[in-house]
C-alpha cells in the first residue's frame, strides 16, 4: 500500500501523458470533455491522497526505472513538491471544467481535441519540473512545457496569437538555452546531474572556481527568469496571456510561470546550497529585480486599456513578490515565496476566468466598456471583486497573508526600506483594481439600457469559479496550517 | 514530378528503402540505428513517394486520420510499456518478457517493441511535417466532428 502511494507522482505524470494521446483517437467532442474531466478528477484525487500521506509520513526519494541515483533519474517528493503538485492538478481541473461551457465560443470546434491534448502534456511536464531531482530531466520537461504552452496560445488561430506565440517561443527557447548552458557549466565542475551529488561535488571543488559557479548561477537565474517573467524579461507575457483563449490564459498565468520558479528555488538550495549562495550577489540581484517588477508591473498595468492585458501585467507585479521573497534569502521569505505561488495561482485563475466570462458575454474588451457590468453580471463581478481584494491585500485573503509575512521577513533580514516598496506596490494594486470594481457596480454613465441580471450565466457554468474563489478564501483562512506545512519541507 | 524515368525508378527503389528502414528499426538493439534513425528513413520514403506521385494520389493512399490514429496508438502503447517497466522496477515485480539470448533478434527485453513504436511515430511525424510545409495545414486530420 505504501509502495503504491509512493508511485503516485510518477503515475500522475504517466497517466496525463498517456491520455493526452488517447484524446485524438476520440470521435465526439462530448467524449473528449467527459474523458478529460474524469482523468483530471482522478489525478487530483490521487494527489490529494499523496499530500495526506506526505503530511503524515514526510518526504522521500523515488528512483525511476532500474538504475539508482548517480546514473538513473530520481524524483524528490517533499512537502513543497506534493503541495504544488496538488495545486496544479486542482487548478487545471477547475479550468477544464470551466472550459467545458465556454471553450467552443473562443476556438474552432475541430481544435478542441488538440487543446486538451496540449493541456495534458503541459500539466504532465509541469509536474515533472516540480518533482524532479535531476537537473537535466528538469530541462527536458522545461522544453516540453514551452512547446505545449506555445500550442495552447496558438490554438485560437488569430493573427495576434501567432505573433504572441512566436515571441514566446523565441524568448523561451533562449531561456532554455541559457539553462542548458548553466547545466553544462555545473556538469563540467561536478561531473554529476543529480542534485544532491552536484551539491556534494561543488562543496568539495568550490576552491578557486567561484567565478565559474557564479556564471552558472547567473545563467540559471536569467534562463528561468525569462520563463518565470522576472521583471525586465517579462516582455513576452502580456501579449501571450492577453491574446490566448481565457482558459489558456488562466493556465499560463497560474501554472506555467510558476513551475520554473520552483525549479529555480530547487537549483539555488539543493544544487548550490546556502553556503555558496550567500557568498554571491545572485540573491541581491533577484531581490532588486523583484522590487522593480513589483513597482513597474503595477505601473504598466495601470496604463493598460484592455482588461486581460491589465491582468497580465498584474501577473508581472505578483511574480515580483515571489522573486522578492526568494531574494530576501531567509527562511520566512522563501516560505512566503512558495505560499505566494499558491495564493497567486488560485487568485489569478479566478481573475482570468471571470474576465474571460465578461468578454464572452458582452463582446467588449477594454476596461471603459465594462462600466456598469455589475448590473448585468453581479455574481461574476463579485468573484472578480473578491479576487482583486486578495491581490490588493485585504485581511483574511491570501494576498494579505503573503504581504504581511513578506514585510515580517524583510524586517527580519534588516532591510526596513523594503517595507515602503511593499506598501507602494499594494497601493498601486489598489489603484488599478478598484476603478474596475467601483465603475462596475456604480458606474452611472454606461447604465442606460442595461437590464439587471440580463447577461448572467447559469449557476452551473459558474460553479468552477465559485469553487476556486471559496478555495482562495480558505487558503487565506487556513494560512497558518499551509505555512507550517510548507515550512516542514523548505530547503533551507 | 513529370518525368516518368524518375517516377518509375523511384517506385522501384521505394520498397528497398522501406525494408532498410525496417531493418534499422528491428536491429536497433544489436547494431547502430534504432527507432528514431529507422523511423526517419521510413518517413523519408513516404515523403519521396509524395513528391514523385503527387499529393492527391498520396492522400488517397495514406489518409491523414488513419496515420494520426496509428501515431497516437503507438504513443499510448509506448507509454503503457514504459510505465509497466517503471512501475515493475519500483514494485519489484518479475519481468514478464525476460532478456532472451544476447545477440539474437529476440533479446534485450522491451527495447525492440519500444523501438518499433518509436519508429512508427517518427515516420508519421516526419511525413506530417513535410506535408505541413507543403500545404500549410493538414486537412481533415482531426477526428472531432
Amino acid at each position: 500500500m505504501q509502495n503504491l502511494i509512493k508511485l503516485i507522482p510518477l503515475a500522475s505524470i504517466m497517466i496525463l501523458m498517456l491520455f493526452a494521446f488517447v484524446i485524438p483517437l476520440l470521435k465526439k467532442k462530448k467524449h473528449v470533455y467527459k474523458l478529460t474531466l474524469v482523468i483530471m478528477s482522478l489525478v487530483t484525487v490521487i494527489n490529494l491522497i499523496h499530500v495526506v500521506y506526505i503530511a503524515l509520513n514526510g518526504g522521500y526519494l523515488f528512483d525511476v526505472g532500474h538504475f539508482p541515483a548517480p546514473f538513473g533519474i530520481v524524483l524528490r517528493i517533499g512537502e513543497v513538491e506534493s503541495g504544488i503538485g496538488l495545486l496544479f492538478c486542482f487548478i487545471n481541473l477547475m479550468v477544464l471544467w470551466y472550459s467545458y461551457f465556454s471553450l467552443e465560443k473562443e476556438i474552432k470546434s475541430n481544435r478542441i481535441g488538440f487543446f486538451h491534448t496540449l493541456d495534458f502534456l503541459l500539466l504532465a511536464s509541469l509536474l515533472g519540473i516540480v518533482f524532479t531531482y535531476d537537473i537535466f530531466n528538469g530541462f527536458v520537461f522545461l522544453e516540453v512545457s514551452t512547446l505545449a504552452a506555445c500550442g495552447i496560445i496558438v490554438v485560437k488561430d488569430k493573427k495576434a496569437n501567432i505573433k504572441a506565440a512566436i515571441k514566446y517561443l523565441i524568448l523561451s527557447s533562449l531561456g532554455s538555452g541559457l539553462v542548458l548552458m548553466g547545466i553544462a557549466f555545473v556538469y563540467s565542475i561536478s561531473g554529476h546531474l543529480s542534485m544532491s551529488y552536484i551539491h556534494e561535488a561543488l562543496i568539495q571543488n568550490a576552491e578557486g572556481k567561484h567565478n565559474l559557479i557564479l556564471i552558472s548561477m547567473i545563467l540559471f537565474t536569467v534562463g528561468l527568469g525569462i520563463k518565470g517573467a522576472m521583471f525586465p524579461l517579462h516582455i513576452w507575457l502580456p501579449d501571450a496571456h492577453s491574446s490566448a483563449p481565457s482558459p489558456s490564459s488562466a493556465i499560463l498565468s497560474a501554472l506555467v510561470i510558476k513551475a520554473p520558479i520552483i525549479f529555480l528555488i530547487k537549483v539555488y538550495y539543493l544544487v548550490y546550497g546556502t553556503t555558496i549562495l550567500s557568498g554571491t550577489v545572485v540573491l541581491d540581484l533577484v531581490l532588486f529585480l523583484g522590487v522593480l517588477g513589483m513597482i513597474f508591473g503595477s505601473l504598466f498595468a495601470r496604463s493598460q486599456k484592455e482588461l486581460k492585458r491589465m491582468i497580465a501585467y498584474s501577473s508581472v507585479a505578483q511574480m515580483g513578490y515571489i522573486f522578492f521573497g526568494i531574494g530576501l534569502g531567509n527562511k520566512l521569505g522563501l516560505i512566503m515565496a512558495i505560499y505566494h505561488i499558491i495564493a497567486h495561482a488560485v487568485t489569478k485563475a479566478c481573475l482570468f476566468l471571470s474576465a474571460g466570462s465578461f468578454i464572452e458575454q458582452t463582446g467588449y474588451k477594454t476596461i471603459d466598456e465594462f462600466k456598469g457590468i455589475g448590473k448585468e453580471m453581479p455574481v461574476t463581478l463579485g468573484i472578480f471583486t473578491i479576487s482583486s481584494l486578495s491581490m490588493i491585500g485585504i485581511p483574511i485573503f491570501p494576498g494579505f497573508i503573503s504581504k504581511w509575512n513578506l514585510a515580517m521577513a524583510s524586517i527580519e533580514s534588516g532591510k526596513i526600506l523594503l517595507l515602503f516598496v511593499l506598501i507602494a506596490s499594494s497601493l498601486l494594486n489598489a489603484v488599478y483594481y478598484f476603478p474596475i470594481i467601483i465603475n462596475g457596480y456604480f458606474g452611472e454613465d454606461n447604465l442606460v439600457g442595461k437590464v439587471f441580471n440580463s447577461k448572467i450565466r447559469p449557476v452551473r457554468t459558474l460553479l468552477p469559479l465559485i469553487i476556486l474563489s471559496v478555495v482562495m478564501v480558505l487558503a487565506g483562512l487556513f494560512s497558518g496550517f499551509i505555512i507550517e506545512f510548507i515550512g516542514r519541507g523548505i530547503y533551507i | 514530378m513529370k518525368s516518368s524515368i524518375v517516377k518509375n525508378i523511384t517506385n522501384l527503389m521505394l520498397p528497398f528503402i522501406q525494408v532498410f528502414g525496417i531493418y534499422v528499426i528491428l536491429f536497433g538493439h544489436l547494431s547502430p540505428g534504432g527507432g528514431f534513425a529507422g523511423g526517419s528513413i521510413l518517413g523519408a520514403s513516404l515523403i519521396l513517394f509524395r513528391f514523385v506521385n503527387g499529393s492527391s494520389a498520396t492522400d488517397a493512399k495514406f489518409k491523414y486520420h488513419y496515420l494520426l490514429r496509428f501515431a497516437c496508438s503507438a504513443l499510448v502503447l509506448y507509454g503503457v510499456l514504459k510505465g509497466y517497466v517503471f512501475a515493475s522496477a519500483f514494485l519489484g515485480l518479475h519481468d514478464i518478457i525476460g532478456i532472451g539470448t544476447p545477440g539474437s533478434l529476440l533479446s534485450g527485453g522491451f527495447i525492440m517493441p519500444l523501438n518499433i513504436l518509436v519508429g512508427l511515430v517518427v515516420a508519421i511525424t516526419f511525413y506530417f511535417i513535410a506535408v505541413l510545409f507543403e500545404e500549410g495545414e493538414l486537412e481533415h486530420a482531426d477526428l472531432v466532428e
